[in-house]
């Protein structure tokens, strides 16, 4: 029934609520961090479509293989779509090789599907994960198709917010906790500024043992200056 | 974005037993970028009348200042207090003034008579066409949210502690679905012997 009405009416006519024809968008805060023993990715949970919060507990750290997973921002249909995608081709390398597949790889065919596609796609996306041979790695696959490895990573809308913070207080080599602690905060302060950002923080740290998840409630996450 | 999404707001008025209530968002942002948790959206003009102003920021401000302005002139004049539905009109002639280039507010317009105390709320669009109503009136960015959770829980002469819970309810409710209003909130109950006043605690995102 709304997509009669979708299309009906003129996108962005005034009998409509934007809402209506709004695409669906993680507005977003996204990040990821390599320490010693692995990665830790955290993202908000906040769907928009135009000014409405269709999903406020969105899981926008999505399983790529049980040892690779990624942080998605932009449309929410391409991301989710190129995921699978993505989860699809490493399912038969993980079968080529009888063993589990590189980060890179995974990271590497997240680039062939943004960078060939770029006209199409509204994706940024994070490929965060742990492998035996290279240990905990981050890459950074922005709108574009560019592929970099970093050891911290943020994308989405509320990432903005996050340069200053991150330039400024970074340091490598962090412990498993001082890095979730690290990523709350970091996400924490995206969550206030950004209107497209909000709702719970959702943290995960992937290391040789596979993934761990942690989930901070609004009212628990850091409290920083509300002037 | 449309020039009213510029920079966010959600106002609710509803009417209670002998009461009204008022309530606004405190955000201030410039679209998805919020600038500030202090933005006064809500207004009183007299002891028993407020005007709440959802909008364009500037024109909030302007608004309201012309408001008071003209309000002023008219009870010294007349030597009395303006009765709710006297500033309804004149809320309604100063917006259609600007008839081909309007000032971008929603106003909404609650309080009590000065003589009688009945009570009294209204909005009207941009240009200054009222609509009046018995139980509630809504404005901003999250109208539609604002109006489910009003037509739910809205009940008629409740008390005003039961008003006050219902509205913040109502307020806290339909801004934690709007990305563009909240982080904070503030409720105002006029009843005949005085206006309580009181901040909500709202979540910051």
């Amino acid at each position: 029934m709304m997509q009669h009405n979708a299309m009906a009416f003129n996108s962005g006519s005034d009998l409509l609520p934007d809402w209506m024809s709004a695409e669906h968008s993680t507005g977003t805060t996204i990040m990821a961090v390599e320490f010693s023993e692995g990665v830790v990715i955290a993202a908000d949970s906040r769907t928009t479509t135009g000014s409405y919060i269709a999903n406020r507990v969105t899981d926008k750290l999505t399983r790529v293989t049980d040892n690779i997973y990624c942080c998605r921002s932009g449309s929410a249909a391409d991301t989710q779509a190129i995921t699978d995608i993505v989860s699809y081709h490493m399912n038969f390398h993980k079968m080529e090789l009888d063993e589990d597949p590189e980060v890179r790889h995974a990271a590497k065919i997240f680039q062939d599907l943004c960078y060939n596609y770029r006209e199409q796609l509204s994706a940024g996306i994070i490929c965060a994960g742990w492998d035996k041979k290279a240990g905990g790695q981050v890459y950074s696959i922005p709108i574009g198709g560019m592929l970099m490895r970093q050891p911290v990573c943020i994308g989405g809308s509320g990432s903005t917010y996050l340069y200053g913070h991150i330039d400024a207080t970074f340091k490598e080599n962090m412990t498993k906790d001082e890095c979730m602690q690290y990523c709350a905060n970091a996400i924490a302060l995206a969550i206030f500024r950004d209107g497209s950002s909000g709702g719970i923080c959702r943290l995960a740290c992937i290391t040789k043992d596979g993934i761990e998840r942690k989930t901070i409630l609004h009212q628990d996450l850091p409290k920083f200056f509300e002037g | 974005m449309s020039i009213m999404e510029y920079n966010g707001a959600a106002i609710v008025a509803m009417i209670g037993k002998d009461c009204v209530a008022i309530a606004a968002d405190k955000r201030l942002g410039v679209q998805s970028q919020t600038v500030s948790f202090n933005f006064k959206k809500i207004f009183q003009m007299n002891d028993k009348l407020f005007v709440g102003l959802p909008g364009l920021a500037t024109d909030v401000q302007t608004v309201a200042n012309k408001l008071k302005f003209n309000l002023n002139m008219y009870q010294l004049r007349e030597n009395r207090q303006m009765k709710p539905r006297t500033f309804m009109h004149m809320v309604s002639n100063t917006l259609y003034t600007r008839r081909f280039g309007p000032y971008f507010v929603e106003p909404i317009v609650a309080g009590l008579d000065p003589l009688t105390n009945e009570p009294y709320i209204a909005t009207m669009d941009l240009i200054g066409c009222p609509m009046e109503t018995k139980d509630f009136v809504v404005g901003g960015t999250c109208t539609e949210q604002l109006y489910g959770m009003c037509e739910s829980l809205w009940n008629p002469d409740m008390e005003p502690d039961d008003l006050f819970e219902t509205i913040s309810q109502s307020l806290l409710n339909a801004v934690d679905r709007d990305a563009l209003s909240g982080w904070g909130a503030v409720v105002h109950i006029i009843e005949k012997d005085k206006v309580t006043t009181r901040d909500l605690k709202a979540r910051m995102d």
